[in-house]
């Protein structure tokens, strides 16, 4: 046999540090849902509230980014066809990670407890740096450089300022010393967490793995091209402007220049399912897809708050934040899971089975029809949640948070089912 | 049956775990060579990128390593002619609902 027969087993990093991250992103998941359901009384109002940003942080490292740091590690090497730099980096930064994550949300639900603030900022910078050094160290040996690699490239640098602007801000609620405004900065901070980090992943992940779910051809990506130049420059904009106190140019060139390059991504993404072989959605493409729809709407929606005084309208931001942690990058995250695990597991277990003994297809993995009422719970909690915030109904929205810790269950058992098969 | 169709039989069992078509089918495989001494297959995958870059050829391998012992088994994965939905056969194309 020649030598392309065993790349893949070279490329990719052992499975028990992606399927480490996953577990760890699932539990935040459930206890996210867990503390949203028992606290849904103290959810409402101004979103610079302990409690809220305790939860909001266990969403967007304990979930969002712990999901996207494993995805990662075994998209990278597979995707730009290159080993991982480091697993035992990968496995020391976890830990790392997930300490820093622990202190930071304790310390955000007891605010005024004696903790720094600092301590686990540091933590989590650190895990930071350690995972953008062993992301660009991978990409270093890459041959074929593609435009997800560059997509993924920017998502690092965003990550870092980031995660920078994330420890000046926990500094500042130490000591205070940012002279503009800390609700500027955390505008700056969550911003670029969103767009430059998070979507920059989703986004340049989404040219590759959509197109091969959905078994898509012959599409141009000149739309992803123009995408990635307009949100850069309205995100190193962003970067610059925050600090700052006159930022009106933000409103006016940088936030529509990156609502139109969120826009062009999505006809990039309608293109591609314009151009798919395999007709039928199965359950992971109508999260994804249903994701990409509530990516549309929440761009509209932050277009609109840029030009409207949202502090005087209740519940704005909250709604904002909630329907982009909920709506877009859950439901992207639960459908995109959906595809990656069982093919991991699957990999994993039986790849090297085949011909000798019979092996299940992917789908039978997991419980699909379980994971469809997911979907709809999930749905349904969003439209509740919304509808509860906007008329500040406190027991529909008891009713919300209880549908969606429901689907995170069902999602956690699916998983546990396909990590048991 | 020819020596050729019963190779393409036996690579029918190898089945693509996500779509669930096999790989013959499919039409990732492009030409099967075989001499006295060798058996030869030529195959491509759906994308370059592909997560079973490794996986399909060494499953090719192995099934004709199975079938011909005595054989020396070479699986070259190519790109050029690149796989297009064309390449599939007509109950692929309808199980795929095109």
């Amino acid at each position: 046999m020649n030598q392309t027969g065993n790349i893949a087993s070279a490329y990719s990093p052992p499975f028990k540090i992606v399927a480490k991250y996953f577990i760890a992103g699932i539990i935040a998941f459930i206890l996210l849902n867990l503390l949203l359901l028992f606290n849904y009384e103290d959810i409402g109002g101004h979103h610079f509230q302990p409690k809220i940003l305790s939860i909001t942080h266990i969403a967007t490292l304990g979930w969002i980014t712990m999901i996207i740091f494993g995805a990662m590690f075994q998209l990278v090497p597979v995707i730009l066809e290159v080993k991982l730099f480091s697993s035992k980096l990968a496995e020391i930064q976890f830990w790392i990670f997930a300490a820093g994550i622990i202190g930071l949300v304790y310390k955000f639900w007891h605010f005024n407890s004696a903790l720094s603030f600092t301590a686990p900022a540091i933590l989590i910078n650190l895990a930071m740096y350690i995972f953008i050094f062993n992301i660009i160290a991978t990409m270093k040996s890459v041959r074929t450089w593609n435009l997800t690699g560059t997509y993924l490239a920017a998502a690092l640098f965003y990550l870092f300022v980031t995660a920078v602007a994330g420890l000046l801000l926990a500094a500042n609620l130490d000591h205070p010393y940012i002279r503009i405004n800390h609700l500027q900065y955390l505008n700056l901070h969550a911003h670029v967490a969103f767009i430059g980090w998070v979507s920059m992943v989703v986004m340049g992940v989404t040219y590759k793995l959509i197109p091969m779910f959905t078994l898509s051809h012959n599409f141009k990506l000149t739309l992803a091209k123009i995408a990635f130049v307009l949100i850069n420059i309205g995100l190193l904009g962003i970067s610059t402007i925050m600090h700052y106190s006159e930022t009106t140019i933000f409103y006016y060139i940088f936030v529509p220049l990156i609502a139109v390059g969120i826009i062009l991504f999505l006809f990039q993404v309608l293109e591609i399912f314009k151009k798919r072989i395999r007709k039928k959605f199965d359950v992971g493409i109508k999260f994804s897809s249903f994701a990409y729809i509530i990516l549309g709407i929440t761009t509209l929606l932050g277009t609109v708050i840029a030009f409207i005084d949202y502090q005087s309208i209740i519940n704005l931001t909250l709604i904002y934040g909630y329907i982009i942690i909920f709506g877009y990058l859950s439901m992207l995250i639960v459908g995109q899971m959906y595809k990656i695990v069982p093919f991991l597991v699957w990999y994993h277990k039986y790849s090297s089975k085949v011909g000798f003994e019979n092996v299940p297809m992917l789908k039978d993995m997991f419980n699909e029809k379980i994971a469809l009422i997911e979907f709809y719970f999930m749905m349904t909690g969003l439209i509740l949640a919304t509808i509860s915030f906007s008329f500040q109904i406190n027991q529909l929205l008891l009713v919300s948070f209880f549908l969606m810790l429901i689907s995170s269950v069902i999602f956690a058992t699916n998983m546990i089912k396909i990590f048991w098969s | 049956m020819d020596e050729k169709e019963k190779i393409l039989n036996i690579l029918r069992h190898v089945i693509d775990p996500e779509i669930g078509i096999n790989i013959v089918d499919l039409g990732l495989v492009y030409d099967i060579d075989i001499s006295e001494k060798e058996i030869t297959v030529t195959m491509t995958l759906t994308t370059p990128g592909c997560p079973m870059h490794g996986s399909m050829p060494e499953w090719v391998h192995n099934m004709i390593s199975l079938y011909a012992p005595d054989k020396k088994v070479n699986v070259n994965l190519v790109w050029e002619p690149k796989w297009s939905p064309e390449k599939m056969s007509d109950a692929a194309k309808e199980q795929l609902g095109m």
